[in-house]
C-alpha cells in the first residue's frame, strides 16, 4: 500500500497552519497526514520556516511556479515548508529554488515525468561555486548517502512534487516500478578533480556562475572497466552500456546522461581528448539495429513513433541512442580511486533536460568555448 | 525556545499548496450512436492504434455512423495540440480514445 493524503485536516483554513493538542507527535502526525515521502519528516515551526522564507528571497506569499499534475501554487512559504520538512539548510534555498524553477519550465514536460507508468525520476547535477558554499558531495560516493546537502536538496524536490504536485504512487503517479531517486537524486560535478571544462562552461555559462541541471532519468547503470589504459577501450565500455535496447533512450530517443569517474576521466583526457571528443565517439559508437528494436516484427510490423523521423528502419539500420551528440549530458563525479563510471539513461523525446542558473546566472553570448574548441 | 516547546500545542502546516482551477463539467451522453460522427484519437502510444482499430472496427459493425475520422497526438505525454481539439469538436459529436501502452 502507499500513502496518499487522504485527510485533509485543513480544510476550510485559509492559512494553512492548525495547532495540534499540547502533547501530540508532528512527526506521527505527518505520516497520518499522508503528507510524507515514507521517512519522518522535521516539522516545522515558525522561525524555521521563516528563517527558509527569507533564504529564498522573502514575499511568502509569491508563486514560483504550479507544480502537475495536480498543478499545486508553488509560493515561497510552500517551497521553505517543505525544505525544512526535507531537512535543508536555509543555505539550499537558492539550489531548490533553481532547481524547481527548472523542472516547471514546459519543455522539460514534469506533468508527464510525473505521471508515466516509466520509472524516471528528476535527477540534479549541481555546478559552479555554491557547491562549496553548501558543502554538497562531488566525489566519493556521490550518488549514495551521506551528505546533508545532497541528500536533503533531492528530497525537497521530491516533497515538493509530492505534496504539490500531487505525485502520490497510484494516485497521479503511475510508475510501476518507480526507483530510489524517487527519494533523492542530487549529486555535483566534482570540478575540481575533472580534467576537463566542468558541464555549465561547456553550455556557456561561466566558471564562477552556478548552475543545477535537470534531467528526467532512470538510476544510475555502473559501467566498469579496470583493464583499458587508452580513451577508446574506457568508452567502448560505456558504449556497451548504452547499446542496449532495454532502456528507454533505445526505444523513446531523447536526452542522456553519463558521468565518468575519477580514473576514468584521467585516462581518457591523457590521450588528449576533450568532451566533445567523448560524446562524438559515445553517440557515433553506440546503437542498435532497427530489427532488434522492432524484434525483426515477430510481434507484427513496427514503425516505432517514438524515434525521429528521419531514421531510416531497415532491419540493418544503425539506431542511435539519443539523435546526435549534444542529447549526451556528460559529467565527471566521484571519488579517486575506482576505475568506474555511469551511463544514465532519460525517458525519452518526451521530455529535454533543462539548465538553469543559479541566483540569476546565465550563459555568455557568443560562441561557447571549451577545452580550446569554439561552438558556433 | 520554539513553537514545539512553548507548552500551547504543535502547530503544523499544509505544504501542499492551493490549487486554483475551474471545475469543467462533463459533457452530456448522448442518447443513441447511430448517425453520429465519430472520432477516433490515436494518443500515439506503442498498443494506441492497434486497440482503437479492433475497437472503432467492432462499433461499426454494431452501429451505423454518419462518419468515423481518426487522429492522432503529436506526443502521447502531452495535451493534444489545441487546432487538433478545434478540429475534432468541430466535425464531429463523439470520441474515442484510449492509451494503448
Amino acid at each position: 500500500m502507499t500513502e496518499a493524503a487522504t485527510v485533509d485536516a485543513f480544510a476550510g483554513r485559509n492559512d494553512g497552519v492548525m495547532e495540534l493538542p499540547d502533547g501530540a507527535d508532528a512527526v506521527e502526525w505527518y505520516f497520518e497526514q499522508g503528507l510524507t515521502d515514507g521517512l519522518p519528516v522535521v516539522p516545522p515551526t515558525p522561525e524555521s520556516v521563516a528563517a527558509m522564507v527569507t533564504a529564498l528571497g522573502g514575499e511568502p506569499d509569491l508563486v514560483e511556479c504550479r507544480v502537475p499534475p495536480r498543478w499545486g501554487s508553488l509560493s515561497r512559504q510552500v517551497l521553505a515548508i517543505n525544505m525544512v520538512m526535507a531537512g535543508c539548510k536555509p543555505d539550499y534555498a537558492p539550489v531548490v529554488r533553481a532547481a524547481m524553477l527548472a523542472l516547471c519550465t514546459p519543455a522539460f514536460n514534469l506533468n508527464g515525468v510525473q505521471a508515466t507508468t516509466h520509472m524516471a525520476a528528476p535527477l540534479l547535477v549541481v555546478n559552479g561555486p555554491i557547491r562549496a558554499r553548501i558543502g554538497m558531495n562531488a566525489g566519493c560516493n556521490v550518488f549514495g548517502s551521506g551528505n546533508r546537502a545532497n541528500a536533503t536538496i533531492g528530497r525537497a524536490i521530491r516533497l515538493v512534487l509530492l505534496n504539490v504536485g500531487g505525485a502520490w504512487p497510484d494516485d497521479l503517479d503511475k510508475s510501476a516500478l518507480g526507483h530510489p531517486g524517487k527519494y533523492t537524486y542530487c549529486i555535483a560535478e566534482n570540478e575540481e578533480a575533472s580534467p576537463f571544462a566542468p558541464y555549465h562552461v561547456e553550455k556557456g555559462f561561466g566558471p564562477e556562475d552556478s548552475s543545477v541541471f535537470v534531467i528526467a532519468a532512470e538510476g544510475p547503470h555502473s559501467v566498469t572497466n579496470h583493464v583499458a589504459n587508452d580513451a577508446r577501450g574506457v568508452l567502448d565500455s560505456i558504449v556497451s552500456a548504452m547499446a542496449t535496447f532495454a532502456h528507454n533512450n533505445a526505444v523513446s530517443s531523447g536526452h542522456c546522461a553519463v558521468v565518468l569517474g575519477l580514473e576514468h576521466a584521467a585516462t581518457i583526457a591523457g590521450d588528449g581528448w576533450t568532451r566533445h571528443d567523448i560524446r562524438s565517439y559515445l553517440w557515433s559508437n553506440a546503437w542498435n539495429r532497427f530489427g532488434d528494436i522492432a524484434f525483426d516484427h515477430r510481434y507484427g510490423k513496427v514503425y516505432n513513433r517514438n524515434l525521429p523521423r528521419w531514421y531510416r528502419r531497415d532491419p540493418d539500420s544503425r539506431i542511435p541512442i539519443v539523435p546526435d551528440p549534444d542529447h549526451i549530458h556528460l559529467f565527471v563525479a566521484g571519488g579517486d580511486a575506482g576505475r568506474f563510471s555511469a551511463f544514465i539513461p532519460g525517458w525519452g523525446h518526451m521530455t529535454s533536460p533543462v539548465l538553469r542558473g543559479i541566483d540569476g546566472a546565465a550563459p555568455q553570448s557568443g560562441p561557447v568555448c571549451v577545452d580550446g574548441t569554439c561552438y558556433l | 525556545m520554539t513553537s514545539q516547546d512553548t507548552g500551547r500545542g504543535v502547530l503544523v502546516y499544509d505544504p501542499r499548496g492551493v490549487v486554483e482551477a475551474e471545475a469543467t463539467p462533463l459533457a452530456e451522453r448522448v442518447a443513441g450512436l447511430d448517425g453520429l460522427r465519430l472520432a477516433v484519437l490515436d494518443n500515439s502510444k506503442w498498443n494506441a492504434g492497434k486497440l482503437l482499430r479492433r475497437v472503432s472496427g467492432q462499433l461499426s459493425d454494431e452501429i451505423r455512423f454518419a462518419e468515423v475520422n481518426h487522429y492522432c497526438k503529436e506526443s502521447f505525454s502531452k495535451n493534444a495540440a489545441p487546432a487538433l481539439i478545434d478540429e475534432i469538436v468541430a466535425d464531429n459529436d463523439v470520441v474515442l480514445t484510449a492509451i494503448g501502452d
